[in-house]
């Protein structure tokens, strides 16, 4: 069944066969111009770096003042890491014309990334994909941000100026043992420039069908010779999505958001850096009225080098978010229990972390730290959706310890363990053991075993829908534990000449205490979160790259996840244990990047996700597989200035991503955008 | 090509590193007996994987020490090394680097390498990197022994180590 329906939505979207007979809009004659582009071009030959010759005319000192950019250091580096990393490049997010974080996460093979409609996506690796998430960890420059209200992101209130991104890396696969709760299944790490890598400025406009337009900029100074700072600023209104049978849907999207760092080398030793955000958005909500985000945070990190192998670290910051949430009444068969409201949320976050790295002996590499974190959420809630308490102080302090051991020059063995408390479930212990053998300075086997948590959200604990007075259908549980996750873990990655790497890994998770709904028999209502699911998930992932002497690369990824989920022996679960995946068991994407005579980039990115299931209750609907296509041509007419043409999900009209097959899911449709980007 | 792309201001790492392999032609003497003959080319030789690519072969086009045209020639294992007068070691030849520098003793070529502790172990130039930066770490005695003089210019700019044995 699933061929036909994959058969049927790669012919239907030819767009030559489905114009016939009707109006053919502009947008399409560009898509089709874009699908003929990137068929019928060949790869161009290298040609020369100029660059070369102007390095050669500087002496010495000056050659060795000069900042290098080291593209082959990453993938070198990863070599050696014993996980299944993948790292997204600034190169990689430039030229797949991604214009948000979530759209640049499709670059990394080892994510399941949905779009739920203009502002709302479901992001997470290894499985656990629903609406309410909460097994990966999100950093953006070692600041958390995932909300504690479910333990996932919202990932509308997650941005960037996305040229001032450095890299992103992407875990997937436990990293609580250096990460503490919440990365059971994964780690995003989003590392922003230094300011010393962005100076000058820039400026970038553009807009198409989606998003409508965007506006972004960055200055980059320096006080002095050792400090450097940037301040940027981008704004963007992205329009609506459509439902099913095409009518608009009313999700459309405005937001801005501005923010500078500063970094200083104060000393030899010691660099000092200082960074803050402020953001605020407008959402309009399918079920009616608009919600209201913004945010800020301000962040400061200071690192000393005691030499080439330790260093210390401390890091400190403040963070607050905003929510008004319209939220709809709630009606069981027609009958209304509670009217309509709104739902607010101020998240106030304190952090600070300590770390210090040395090196014990020749053979003992020793890491530790230490980490507190006070949230102050203050909830007002709404007739069908609230927390009881509506405001909550938490406290969670955390410590941890790893020391890698070189056992022989080829052979490393680490074994680490985090140590945390916090006020829901006390203390939580998150241990980590990983072997890394290099069969040669190109090829590494690594296998892992590890315990990570997840430890109660306000949801599992706190959530009230609806609140007294009115009827109360679901609540928290007052006994909610922690979920938690032993994983089996075994890679190879190999860089098998300058130009091939290619990593692989496979996993075995055995889960515990999974999310389930409980109900008291004599009342039946409120139903109630309790932790009778467990379960075993397995998968593989797999990545490539090629890239040849400069003038093209080939990436290809796949990833395959099986989930099985079921209630505890002589437990119940209201949904019978399918509430809590909503994944794909497999996905590929294949792209590449060529280079064309005139300073002409062309980019494509194909990519097939499997069907998947998605739950409503008890009832389980399917989101069908698909094959979506983005294609970005650029063309840089002079050393500042760069003119871009980028094509999004051009196979179809509009195609579903996520959501439970009824007619109020909404699909994302084919877009296209132009942008000028100018830096000086 | 593609000059626009990322980071035009600021250059890769073996951009750099291939520029400063080719200074060092500039900042050593090599005895007329290093050569074969008074126009035989001066040969940069990259043991191993390739990491310069193109980059190398643009650094040296159109050089030429006193009558030597300088050429780049790859060898993809110890026993293909001919005559060359400078040599770049990969970080693939790590577990083969005590037999390489044990075939080149008694020749007079720099050795260059960016492995870890290689400048200890009989290396001449390691290339390190710092903040980003590359700094460079010159074994004199080796180079010493190899009959190469080093200008002082050369030196100043460097971390000047000496050999290690028993690592």
């Amino acid at each position: 069944m699933a061929t036909t329906r994959i058969v049927r939505q790669v012919f239907g979207a030819i767009p030559l066969g489905r114009a016939m007979g009707r109006v053919v809009s502009v947008i399409d004659v560009a898509a089709v111009a874009l699908l003929l582009l990137c068929i019928g071009v060949a790869p161009a030959k290298a040609g020369d770096m100029p660059t070369i010759s102007e390095l050669k005319r500087l002496n010495l000192e000056d050659l060795m003042n000069l900042e290098v950019t080291s593209v082959a250091r990453h993938p070198e580096k990863l070599i050696d890491v014993p996980s299944a990393i993948q790292v997204i490049t600034q190169e990689e997010i430039r030229r797949s014309g991604a214009t948000s974080i979530p759209e640049a996460l499709r670059l990394a093979d080892n994510l399941q990334v949905a779009q739920k409609n203009s502002h709302d996506w479901a992001i997470s690796a290894r499985g656990f994909n629903t609406n309410l998430g909460n097994k990966l960890l999100v950093m953006i420059d070692g600041r958390t941000v995932y909300t504690p209200l479910y333990s996932g992101v919202f990932w509308d209130m997650q941005d960037y100026l996305l040229g001032d991104i450095d890299r992103i890396e992407v875990i997937s696969g436990p990293g609580g043992a250096l990460w503490g709760a919440n990365a059971v299944n994964g780690v995003i790490n989003i590392i922003t420039k230094s300011a010393r890598d962005t100076q000058g400025a820039f400026a970038e406009v553009g807009g198409g069908s989606q998003p409508r337009d965007f506006v972004g900029g960055r200055y980059g100074g320096q006080v002095g010779s050792e400090t450097q700072f940037r301040v940027y600023g981008k704004y963007f209104d992205r329009g609506h999505e459509v439902l099913g049978n095409g009518n608009l849907e009313t999700d459309s999207w405005r937001q801005g958001q501005a923010g500078f760092r500063a970094d200083s080398e104060v000393s030899v030793q010691d660099k000092l850096t200082v960074q803050g955000d402020f953001y605020q958005g407008r959402e309009d909500q399918q079920s009616g009225g608009t919600a209201d985000t913004s945010g800020g945070n301000i962040l400061g990190r200071w690192t000393r080098a005691l030499s080439d192998e330790s260093d210390l670290s401390l890091q400190s910051y403040f963070d607050q978010t905003h929510l008004s949430l319209p939220v709809s009444p709630l009606l069981i068969g027609g009958m209304q229990f509670s009217p309509a409201g709104t739902f607010y949320d101020d998240l106030t976050t304190y952090d600070v972390d300590f770390q210090h790295r040395f090196r014990l002996d020749a053979r003992n590499r020793l890491i530790w730290g230490a980490g507190f974190r006070h949230t102050h959420d203050a909830g007002i809630n709404a007739p069908s959706l609230g927390f009881l308490p509506a405001v909550l102080d938490q406290n969670l302090y955390s410590l941890f310890l790893r020391d890698e051991v070189h056992l022989r020059e080829d052979l490393s063995f680490a074994l680490g363990t985090k140590l945390e408390h916090n006020d829901y479930t006390g203390f939580e212990f998150e241990p980590d053991a990983r072997l890394s053998w290099s069969l040669n300075s190109t090829q590494n086997l690594w296998a892992a075993v590890s315990r990570a948590v997840r430890t109660p959200s306000r949801i599992d604990h706190d959530l009230s829908a609806g609140t007294p007075p009115y009827l109360v259908v679901l609540k928290g549980g007052s006994d909610f534990t922690s979920e938690s996750v032993i994983a089996y873990e075994l890679g190879y990655r190999a860089q098998l000449n300058s130009r091939f790497t290619t990593s692989v890994s496979g996993f075995y998770n055995e889960y515990n205490d999974v999310r389930s709904t409980s109900f008291t028999p004599a009342t039946i209502l409120p139903l109630y979160f309790a932790n009778n699911l467990q379960g075993d998930t397995y998968g593989l992932e797999f990545s490539g790259n090629y890239q040849s002497t400069g003038a093209w690369s080939l990436h290809a990824g796949y990833t395959l996840l099986r989930e099985h989920l079921r209630v505890k022996p002589g437990q119940f679960d209201l949904s019978n244990g399918i509430n809590e995946t909503a994944d794909p068991k497999h996905q590929f994407s294949i792209r590449y990047s060529l280079n064309l005579p005139g300073h002409v980039e062309l980019d494509s990115g194909l990519r097939w996700v499997d069907s998947l299931l998605t739950n409503n209750g008890p009832t389980a609907g399917t989101v069908p597989a698909y094959f979506e296509l983005n294609t970005r041509l650029a063309w840089h007419a002079s050393e500042r200035l760069e003119l871009s043409l980028v094509g999004q999900n051009l196979l179809h009209n509009h195609h579903a991503e996520y959501g439970f097959p009824d007619p109020t899911r909404v699909e994302i449709q084919r877009s296209l955008y132009g942008r000028l980007a100018w830096r000086y | 090509m593609c000059r626009g792309a990322s980071g035009a201001e600021v250059p890769t790492e073996y951009q750099v590193k291939a520029v400063f392999v080719f200074n060092f032609s500039r900042f050593l003497e090599w005895s007329p007996q290093a050569f074969t003959a008074p126009n035989a080319p001066f040969v940069i030789g990259i043991l191993g994987d390739d990491p310069f690519g193109a980059r190398m072969e643009e650094a040296v086009r159109g050089e030429q020490i006193d009558q030597h045209p300088m050429v780049v020639r790859r060898f993809r294992n110890m026993g293909e090394i001919d005559n060359c007068q400078i040599l770049y070691i990969d970080r693939s030849e790590r577990a083969q680097l005590q037999q390489i520098l044990l075939a080149m003793d008694h020749r007079s070529t720099l050795t260059v390498s960016e492995l870890d502790q290689s400048s200890e172990r009989g290396v001449m130039v390691q290339f390190t990197t710092e903040n980003n930066r590359i700094r460079l770490r010159i074994n004199v005695e080796s180079a010493r022994a190899a009959g190469l003089t080093i200008s002082s210019k050369l030196l100043r700019s460097a971390e000047i180590v000496s050999t290690r044995t028993g690592n």
